[in-house]
């Protein structure tokens, strides 16, 4: 079972383009499927859930979609923040700098992670206006900013300094809409992730598929870069 | 000061715990009769000049109350020794304090008259409380509380004589100095109308403005009428205090509601657990804060979910765009927001001497430092306070505004403020062993030290030292144990 799974929500506005509606429309299919995966994850013993919902490359999409997805979230943190801390649920928030989040919407953020932080069930990162690599950034500047000698500088000692440095390695990614990219997200910790590409768009995507992407991570063999016991052809 | 003044030699001790006013300090009664003590005092012209200029009182009410507490609880020490140390601290802290009123007439807080008058209102207050509470002190326990009080000063002035000795020259004294000597000054008009009404919340309750904005327009303006329907009549008269209807019995009946709190058991009301633990910074490690902080954690959780479960005024509208303010990026705190909470310690809205002096003293006292590093600790202010006038003060009025701050923050950190830095990891580091250790960490932030910190071995070298106060200082960084020490209220 992958202690961490990751989900690249993608698909939101091809599901609308297909159906004649909006974008904005999309994104609102989206929270059903949010809600189905956590419960799923959760439901199976996934430990640490992350979701990647909003990019420091979003910016670029048009404003009045900035603006909606803005709102979006706020109505849907608020909406689901009871449910989020009866089901024991950790939530935080990974990135969130930019100053055009909305102050009431960071001020949630804010709220769902201080009422949630005690909780022992699952812990929930949602990425919003996250980038790898400004996290990667943030904490060279950290590191600099300590004074560590260049020589002590190690792999662990450089997660030190990264957000929320108790997130362990991303097991497993689940990219939906079948798009092969890796966009930016958490590049420190996908360093050795299994990575899924369903085709279902995400706001077609349920339960049942993210327990089939579950299983076909338990048939992958995990090598971590070393070489596979069984085989001894030449390996590149 | 020698002991006899002081009256130990004496068959029962003034001092210690025996004595009457020990008796009183966990009295919540108390607490009524210090605010109207104050505003005594504060009526004072003398005092009242020097409080308007020199006092963090508005902007730091509960870091001054629990360092006054404490301060009197040494002057009625059972020890000679601490009463003495703490004579002289605040006979130094007292005679930094000299200046001029707005009428251009000089104080001093070295004047033996003005800090004669102290020592009498606190005492007035006190039986002027049990008279209120309807527990009237009987001739002996006053006599005997009197010569207390007149021990206090002694231990203070070296002699008391500018009390009367008898306590029937007493009132006639008192009496005579409300009706010709005080005045409607400044300082008082604030205690009365300005404090209550714009009292930060203490530590504990930061967390939880609407809470404490919604308690204090309820209480405040009740704590303004119970002290002025306490003060004497002709003050009343002479300062145009209004009459209101009912002021009296409430007054009346909140002295004596408090007063029967003394029928609960023992040590049930405890005035220092109360004020430490308002004053308990979050992060503090002291044993009681972490149920302290686990209390703190559970109101901001319920403020939270309170604050969640609101429902939003308005559905969203995809079209109609909100302009939405900047939000501050955590860890930094904005120019202003740095003057209002740190620089301009008494709250006047300018950065001025008395500012940079209200730190020093403050770190003197955390630091219970002695001469000469006191001294040295003040004059290394003194030269910041030269380097800021001649950096900062634009328009040479001799103090600078919070636009002057504002438009040259970047040349706060200039080699007067390095210095300070230096000075002040000197009078941290008690053992001159080059590093502070935890012990002496602890004794400056009340705090241990934080993984953040860039310590090595669980000590502090001098250069991160001085470059964790600068930083504090001018990159204005929050969340350092800077900010329990001179912003918190």
């Amino acid at each position: 079972m992958p202690r961490h799974v990751a989900c690249v929500m993608d698909g939101n506005g091809r599901w609308a383009q297909i159906r004649s509606l909006p974008r904005t429309a999309g994104h609102r299919a989206a929270e059903a499927t949010v809600i189905d995966v956590i419960e799923a994850a959760r439901a199976s013993g996934v430990e640490w859930l992350s979701l990647y919902a909003f990019s420091t490359e979003n910016w670029n999409r048009p404003g009045s979609e900035v603006a909606y997805l803005m709102r979006l979230v706020r109505r849907v943190v608020r909406k689901h923040a009871p449910l989020l801390l009866a089901r024991g649920i950790r939530c935080r928030f990974l990135g969130v700098a930019d100053p055009r989040i909305p102050r009431e919407l960071a001020q949630d953020f804010d709220d769902l992670a201080t009422l949630t932080a005690d909780n022992r069930g699952m812990t929930l990162t949602l990425a919003f206006d996250h980038g790898g690599r400004r996290d990667i950034v943030e904490a060279a500047r950290s590191l600099i900013r300590s004074k560590t000698p260049a020589d002590e500088v190690t792999e662990r000692l450089f997660a030190d300094h990264l957000p929320f440095p108790d997130t362990p390695d991303v097991d497993l990614v689940i990219r939906t809409s079948g798009e092969q990219r890796i966009s930016n997200f958490m590049l420190w910790q996908v360093a050795y992730a299994e990575w899924v590409f369903p085709e279902a768009l995400w706001p077609d995507f349920r339960a049942p598929d993210f327990l089939a992407c579950l299983h076909t991570y338990r048939r992958r063999d995990r090598r971590f870069g070393g070489v596979p016991p069984q085989t001894n052809g030449a390996l590149s | 000061m020698t002991t006899g003044t002081t009256g130990t030699a004496d068959a029962t001790p003034l001092f210690g715990p025996e004595s009457q006013f020990r008796a009183f300090f966990d009295d919540p009664r108390w607490a009524l009769a210090m605010i109207r003590a104050t505003v005594l005092e504060a009526a004072h012209p003398q005092i009242g000049a020097a409080l308007a200029d020199n006092s963090t009182f508005v902007t730091h009410p509960w870091r001054r109350l629990r360092n006054t507490f404490l301060s009197m609880r040494r002057m009625f020490d059972a020890d000679p020794a601490v009463r003495e140390r703490e004579a002289g601290r605040l006979n130094r802290l007292h005679a930094r304090m000299s200046g001029s009123d707005t009428r251009g007439r000089a104080y001093d807080a070295m004047d033996r008259a003005a800090r004669a008058w102290v020592v009498a209102t606190l005492f007035e207050s006190a039986v002027t409380m049990c008279r209120l509470s309807g527990q009237p002190l009987g001739q002996d326990t006053m006599e005997r509380m009197y010569a207390e009080y007149r021990a206090f000063l002694a231990a203070l002035e070296g002699d008391a004589g500018a009390l009367p000795e008898d306590i029937n020259d007493f009132w006639r004294y008192f009496d005579r100095v409300v009706g010709d000597e005080l005045e409607n000054t400044e300082a008082a008009r604030v205690i009365l109308y300005r404090l209550f009404d714009h009292l930060p919340a203490p530590a504990l309750l930061d967390g939880m403005p609407t809470l404490w904005a919604a308690g204090r327009a309820l209480i405040g303006p009740l704590l303004g009428a119970i002290t002025v329907a306490s003060l004497p009549e002709p003050y009343r008269r002479k300062a145009g205090l209004p009459e209101m209807p009912g002021a009296a019995t409430l007054m009346q009946g909140a002295y004596l509601t408090a007063g029967f709190t003394r029928f609960l058991p023992e040590g049930w009301i405890n005035a220092e657990t109360i004020i430490e633990t308002l004053s308990l910074s979050p992060d503090s490690d002291d044993p009681r804060a972490r149920t302290m902080t686990a209390l703190r954690a559970r109101m901001k959780r319920g403020a939270a979910l309170i604050r969640l479960l609101t429902p939003l005024s308005g559905d969203s509208d995809p079209d109609s765009v909100p302009a939405t303010p900047p939000s501050t990026g955590e860890g930094r705190r904005s120019a202003e927001e740095f003057f209002r909470q740190v620089l301009d310690q008494t709250g006047d809205g300018h950065l001025d001497w008395p500012d940079l002096a209200a730190m020093a003293r403050e770190l003197a006292t955390r630091l219970d430092l002695d001469e000469p590093e006191e001294t040295r600790l003040y004059d290394a202010f003194a030269a910041w306070w030269r380097e800021l006038q001649a950096a900062l003060d634009t328009d040479g009025d001799g103090r600078v505004s919070a636009d002057e701050y504002a438009t040259a923050v970047p040349s706060l950190a200039g080699p007067a403020l390095i210095r300070v830095a230096e000075v002040l990891f000197d009078a941290t580091d008690k053992d001159g062993s080059g590093t502070i250790d935890a012990d002496e960490y602890r004794t400056l932030f009340r705090t241990a030290f934080h993984r953040d910190l860039a310590t090595t071995n669980d000590t502090f070298g001098r250069s991160a030292f001085v470059g964790d106060f600068l930083s504090f200082m001018s990159g204005r960084r929050t969340n350092t144990p800077y900010d329990p020490l001179l912003a918190d209220a």
